[in-house]
């Protein structure tokens, strides 16, 4: 991507190669348009992003609407997808599913982002005693089982201590809160090593101020593996959701989360299999199509992958 | 010998102090919710409730409740269930302990195993339909929660092959049988198997392109000592680099495969004491996960020089 030395021809006539001047982000998408399997991930997540902008309009029934038919009825042309143990329309509670869904998703992505970021990028700058204290609570944090201290910050948040009332934004907050040192450590590594480069250095020579240096110059170059690092996130984020609501400690009944019908359907299992297989089968595609993608991300990303 | 005991002997006591650390996160936010964990029985009387606050120690302030606490810990005592009174939680956590060791290390097993063998063979016949079924498998596998396997499972065993299974697959009827084992860890083991097979792939890929492999092949070794011997070993270098956030996950996981499959194991005893809001019991669940946890990663730190003899303590 340097600008390509003057090459000399044998006639002596000068030219100049001037190499294709692409951006970071178009140079990755040419490269993730190869990948057909993130490609593929990329559509099923747009499926999903409709899905769930469609559902805030317009879902066949309502979600919460119980005995629209006979209870545990199997799949049938008026019910895509049949019918709960309350008589509720599955299909509609799959799409209202895949709104929480996003919005766990992508809610986390952004929110711990903003906090293991700026984190991340101070250690890494200024180094010195303000690393050592991140660096603390990143290494402490690689010592316990995450998921758990954010099952326990949504009971103590939520119903404890009525700060934040059940719901998807308690969800969100508690998995940020847990999950912000993967991103931090990331960004401190990328800027750790970015600060000593040249550009740096002649930005601070041009008198730029440090949070010019961070924010303008450090920032941008590290952009690529925080959106990996961030992709990597949502898949998580959403995973803890259904894992909270499969234990009745996530979003509260008539919610249709993924994870709460399943755990609605796995004790009718035995007789009316098709409750727990379609929430199942959702989030099992969702979560693919996020590793998927976050794979061909991260290659395209990568600069080692360059041809 | 001794400088690897006296690391390990440093480790022990870190793990001890970041053990009491967050553990006494988890005690300092459970004791900020007001109210206490006897409010909402009806039939006590403000008698008997103060009678149950002094025997737990709950009328102190905080600071003194929480140096108890420590000092108990550091004592090895966990304290006293809230709910079930007169029931000690360090040796009932000993017992469900050894119970989710069981499930858990065979899920490590099925694992590193599967894991291993599938990523071993993709890698040796790279390109043909061995390698394509695996690594499919294996980026589809890694997808899919464990919660999601258990519960297909639950249905293919328990229901579909009922005549075969005859119901022990579902742990209500009692625990102790070492044929239930199995079925739950694979459910545990498979997403994480998933991604051992594709670490391995990769890195077994890098390895056998190397000069000296091929010098091995030229010395006109066996296949099996080549494989084993020269390629696997190096190979296996980043897997066990994994095995820390493994162990991590597999403990995450066996909380909801063992609610699934009704193990009376530690995942088990943390939801019900949460739902029951015996705190208690969720903190001294905590102090044993985060002890685990610790140790996993000493076994794998002590593990990873024997691997590979240019990494030092």
């Amino acid at each position: 991507m340097a600008q390509a030395a003057p090459v000399i021809q044998p006639d002596l006539e000068l030219s100049y190669e001037v190499p294709e001047q692409v951006t970071l982000l178009t140079d990755a998408w040419r490269r993730l348009r190869r990948n057909r399997l993130a490609l593929l991930g990329g559509a099923i997540i747009a499926v999903l992003f409709m899905v769930a902008l469609i559902s805030i309009v317009w879902t066949p029934y309502p979600v919460w609407l119980q005995a629209v038919g006979p209870t545990y009825q199997p799949p049938s042309l008026h019910h895509l997808l049949g019918l709960d143990q309350a008589g509720r329309d599955i299909l509609s509670r799959i799409m209202g599913g895949a709104l929480i869904t996003v919005e766990v998703g992508i809610g986390s992505a952004v929110i711990l982002s903003l906090i293991g970021i700026p984190l991340g990028l101070l250690a890494g700058f200024y180094r010195g005693r303000v690393d050592t204290v991140i660096s603390f609570f990143i290494n402490i944090w690689y010592g316990i089982p995450d998921l758990l201290v954010a099952l326990i910050l949504v009971f103590v948040l939520s119903d404890a201590l009525h700060l934040i009332p059940r719901g998807v934004f308690v969800i969100i907050v508690a998995f940020s809160l847990t999950r912000w040192m993967d991103v931090a450590r990331l960004v401190r590594g990328q800027s750790l090593a970015l600060r000593e480069r040249e550009f740096v250095e002649a930005a601070r020579m041009a008198g730029g101020r440090d949070l010019a240096l961070i924010f303008r110059h450090i920032f941008p170059n590290a952009l690529g593996p925080i959106i990996v690092q961030a992709t990597f996130a949502i898949p998580a984020a959403v995973l803890f959701e259904a894992f909270l609501s499969f234990l009745g400690l996530g979003l509260p009944p008539p919610t249709p989360s993924w994870g709460a019908m399943a755990s609605d359907g796995y004790h009718g299992m035995d007789f009316a299999p098709h409750i727990v297989l379609a929430p199942t089968i959702a989030l099992s595609i969702t979560l693919m199509a996020f590793n998927w993608l976050g794979d061909g991300l991260r290659d395209a990303f990568d600069p080692r992958m360059r041809r | 010998m001794r400088g690897t005991l006296l690391y390990i002997g440093q480790r022990l006591i870190l793990i001890a102090i970041t053990t009491v650390l967050v553990s006494s996160i988890v005690f300092l936010l459970l004791h900020q919710i007001p109210g206490n964990a006897f409010l909402n029985e009806t039939r006590t009387t403000p008698q008997a409730l103060a009678a149950d606050l002094r025997h737990y120690g709950l009328d102190l302030p905080l600071q003194q409740q929480y140096v108890n606490w420590v000092t108990a810990v550091v004592h090895g005592n966990l304290g006293e269930s809230l709910v079930n009174r007169g029931v000690q939680i360090t040796p009932l956590l000993v017992r469900e302990t050894s119970v989710s060791a069981t499930v858990g290390f065979f899920a490590l097993f099925v694992t590193i195993g599967l894991g291993m063998l599938l990523g071993v063979f993709a890698a040796l016949r790279q390109n043909t339909w061995v390698d394509y079924v695996a690594s499919s498998a294996a980026v589809v596998g890694y997808s899919i929660p464990a919660f999601v396997i258990a519960i297909f499972m639950l249905l293919i065993f328990g229901h579909y092959f009922f005549v075969w299974t005859q119901g022990t697959v579902y742990y209500n009827v009692g625990w102790g049988d070492w044929t239930q084992v199995p079925v739950p860890a694979i459910a545990l083991g498979l997403p994480y198997a998933s991604y051992v097979a594709r670490l391995t792939r990769a890195s077994m890929l890098e390895t056998i392109r190397t000069d000296y492999v091929r010098t091995a092949w030229a010395k006109g070794l066996k296949a099996r000592i080549v494989v084993l011997r020269h390629a696997l070993r190096n190979a296996l270098i980043p897997v066990v680099t994994i095995l820390g956030p493994l162990v991590t996950g597999i403990i995450t996981g066996s909380v909801v495969i063992e609610n699934i499959f009704g193990i009376p194991g530690l995942g088990k005893e943390f939801v019900t004491s949460i739902l029951a809001r015996d705190y208690n019991i969720v903190i001294g669940v905590f102090t044993f996960y985060a002890a685990l946890v610790g140790l996993a990663n000493l076994t794998v730190d002590v593990i990873y020089p024997a691997l590979d003899p240019r990494i030092r303590y």
